[in-house]
């Protein structure tokens, strides 16, 4: 088991290496790179002088030689052939250098690091509100199975189910903040964030998070209601907790102290996959309700051409994804003793 | 037996067997469609979603600019399909294609008997219908025929619906036709050899499913103007794993089962064994994903034309209707429309699908009361 682990781990390099270059190859044969990007700006910037922020911006785009572009190009590292450029740019990752930001001329991490919180703060909630609801959700739903309540709750749960999350977001965002005006259109905080007081911040935080977590909690209920009560039925079916009951033990204690033990195994299955929603979001959503979050970055990032950024992003999300893989794997055997990893197809 | 099949679908009495009366049904198909009817939510959507694919087909003949008859100096004419009719066909002074709203005008002031029948939304998803001197979109009117009004640009919400709708599915079924002959094909191989080239797949697949396209397809979309099929292309090159994944599990499964077994010790042919034996038990699956399959084709499809790396305008299309309505919400009329027709889509898709799923793999579980 140890050794079925090891190797998943090992597996990882291949993975990330082959995700990683086919990313690279796409943003370095796609013409219209960072470099056209900052003349573009350069040029734009050249007409308005006191706009210019960054050294060569201030001469405007045409002055810049030949000479110096490729000076530029060094600079980024865009002068050399895919594989080299490559392997330079992985040659850093090892040494956990994501280079500098094209954008904002500072470097990836930092860049990145920034916008952690936010996006953390979103995935931790969505977390902890979809399973202290979809758990005892699923129970009752599965306890009181075709029961009015249960036929209610599912065509509220699917209506969630069949609904792309930036759906709800579009529609939560029109009715309630652009129509009623109940909640604000966007952002985070609002801009008077700091002059709050303790209070006043979780009040403003929780005022802006409402519509978004709403969103975000749409999809994944869902999934996790009906594993929940699928996975309970299952259980509830079976012999053993028909056993328990006919020698006598109460309906309540038979469906808590055994079967909801068991069915709790498939919700272990996805897990370990939450650590890459907690820490990357949705693209989408922090869109639409323009939360500075993960997502945010790399729809800016990409839309700017800002590719080390895009390629840091990159790197932490595949890797959070496989790492939250494995971990599934380890819940589910830590949760059931019987599953036994590296024998043939369990590994599936 | 075949008789027994008979009368089982002759008491039925199926639109299966009003389709094809003469084929012999396989008794576990006229079962599982027995439980796909018995399911109402899941039937009723089906017909609903059938109706509307029907209805979008001939939209033509529902929202066009065209009028479906002209009658003039005694003479018919059907302008929706085929080449445009020029103005001077109708006594008009210009070459260019008749406006038929106009034209109706005109008939109607004048008193020499001629006609025009117009669509019941005469309007089609292209035109910029602007009135003078007020700003698009303008809101729902029934006057004016724009039953859900008008875009920004003065463009018909209900045409730009219909049309995008019917643009949306072709293109999540070519999109699933594509993903599924590729899945199938791979995944049964990989299912039905193992060894080296499975683990090469299952390496391909995990670092595809570990890019995120939306990625690519913006980074794709900045220099060219993606159009369908590059889009399709982009979408295939990263949509064909799931069903690959699928298939391969389950061929590994009925590879190994008695039947299979059997075939090969008869003497079938690999090709013969995965053919004839594995993939018509592996059906359940595949039917399974096709709801499935087209409801996330519409969702992403929809998801990067909002972005707006998609289909480059004016196709229309419910993503870039739907950025229409985040960026007016002032408008109501753009988004909410938007929303409610893919709610209603979605849920009857999914409704169809989790039908489906019950008929092909029904799970009857026990209870207590």
């Amino acid at each position: 088991m140890t050794s079925y682990f090891i190797r998943r781990f090992l597996l990882i390099v291949p993975t990330f290496i082959g995700v990683t270059i086919l990313v690279f190859a796409v943003t370095r044969l796609v013409p219209g790179g960072p470099i056209e990007r900052m003349l573009q700006e350069a040029a734009m910037a050249g007409a308005d002088v006191a706009a210019s922020t960054s050294g060569f911006a201030g001469h405007g785009a045409s002055s810049l030689s030949d000479d110096q572009i490729d000076q530029l190009k060094a600079y980024y590292g865009f002068d050399k052939p895919v594989i080299v450029g490559y392997a330079e740019w992985l040659g850093k990752v090892v040494r956990l250098d994501l280079g500098t930001s094209t954008r904002y001329s500072e470097p990836v991490w930092d860049t990145i690091k920034d916008r952690f919180p936010i996006s953390i703060f979103y995935g931790v909630t969505t977390l902890i509100l979809t399973y202290s609801v979809c758990i005892p959700l699923g129970i009752v739903k599965a306890i009181r199975h075709k029961t009015t309540f249960d036929n209610l709750t599912s065509a509220v749960v699917f209506f969630g189910y069949a609904i792309p999350g930036y759906v709800v977001a579009i529609a939560l965002l029109t009715v309630f903040a652009g129509n009623l005006g109940w909640f604000p259109l966007s952002g985070f905080v609002s801009d008077d964030f700091d002059d709050l007081g303790t209070l006043g911040k979780i009040g403003d935080v929780a005022y802006h998070a409402v519509l978004p977590l709403i969103a975000y909690l749409a999809g994944s209920f869902a999934v996790t209601t009906m594993l929940m009560k699928n996975s309970l039925m299952d259980n509830l079916a079976a012999e053993y907790v028909r056993t328990a009951i006919a020698k006598g033990m109460a309906f309540r204690r038979a469906v808590f102290a055994h079967a909801f033990r068991n069915s709790l195994v498939p919700i272990a299955t996805s897990f370990g996959n939450n650590i890459t929603l907690i820490v990357t979001g949705s693209f989408l959503i922090e869109q639409i309700f323009n939360i500075d979050g993960f997502g945010l970055l790399g729809w800016e990032s990409l839309v700017e051409r800002d590719y080390p950024v895009v390629m840091g992003i990159l790197v932490i999300s595949s890797l959070l994804f496989m790492i939250g893989n494995i971990l599934s794997d380890i819940c589910v055997a830590l949760v059931d003793p019987r599953v036994k990893f590296g024998s043939g197809e369990a590994s599936q | 037996m075949i008789a027994k099949a008979g009368s089982l679908v002759g008491r039925t009495r199926s639109v299966l067997d009003r389709v094809a009366p003469a084929t012999r049904l396989n008794p576990l198909t006229i079962k599982q469609w027995q439980r796909f009817k018995s399911i109402r939510r899941g039937y009723w959507s089906a017909i609903g979603l059938g109706i509307a694919l029907l209805l979008s087909a001939g939209a033509e003949l529902l929202v066009n600019s065209r009028a479906l008859v002209v009658s003039y100096q005694g003479d018919w004419y059907f302008p929706t399909y085929g080449d445009y009719i020029p103005g001077r066909t109708f006594g008009l002074d210009y070459d260019y294609e008749t406006n038929y709203r106009e034209l109706k005008r005109m008939f109607s002031a004048s008193s020499a008997g001629d006609w025009v029948l117009m669509p019941p939304v005469p309007y089609d998803a292209f035109e910029n219908d602007l009135e003078a001197g007020v700003y698009p979109p303008y809101a729902p009117s029934v006057a004016s025929r724009h039953f859900l009004g008008t875009d920004t640009t003065g463009r018909d919400v209900v045409a730009r619906l219909v049309y995008g709708f019917r643009l949306a599915f072709t293109f999540a079924a070519i999109l699933l036709g594509c993903n599924f002959v590729i899945g199938i094909a791979i995944g049964c191989a990989m299912g039905f050899w193992g060894g080296a080239f499975d683990l090469l797949f299952q390496r391909v697949i995990e670092i595809l499913n570990n890019v995120p396209f939306l990625y690519v397809i913006m980074i794709v979309a900045s220099v060219i103007v993606p159009g369908f099929w590059t889009l399709m292309a982009v979408m295939v090159f990263f949509g064909w794993t799931g069903m690959t994944w699928y298939m391969r599990t389950s061929t590994y499964k009925e590879k190994s089962r008695e039947y299979v077994l059997a075939a090969r010790a008869l003497g079938a042919s690999s090709k013969r064994q995965v053919a004839s034996h594995i993939i018509p038990n592996t059906i359940s699956v595949i039917v399974t994903f096709i709801p499935f399959s087209i409801a996330s084709g519409i969702t992403a499809l929809t998801a990067i034309d909002y972005l707006g790396f998609g289909l480059p305008p004016p196709t229309p299309s419910w993503g870039e209707l739907l950025s229409q309505g985040t960026r007016h919400l002032e408008s109501p009329w753009i988004g909410g429309s938007v929303v409610v027709a893919m709610v209603l889509v979605l849920l009857m898709v999914t409704y169809v699908g989790e039908a489906v799923r019950e008929a092909f793999d029904p799970k009857q579980f026990t209870y207590y009361e």
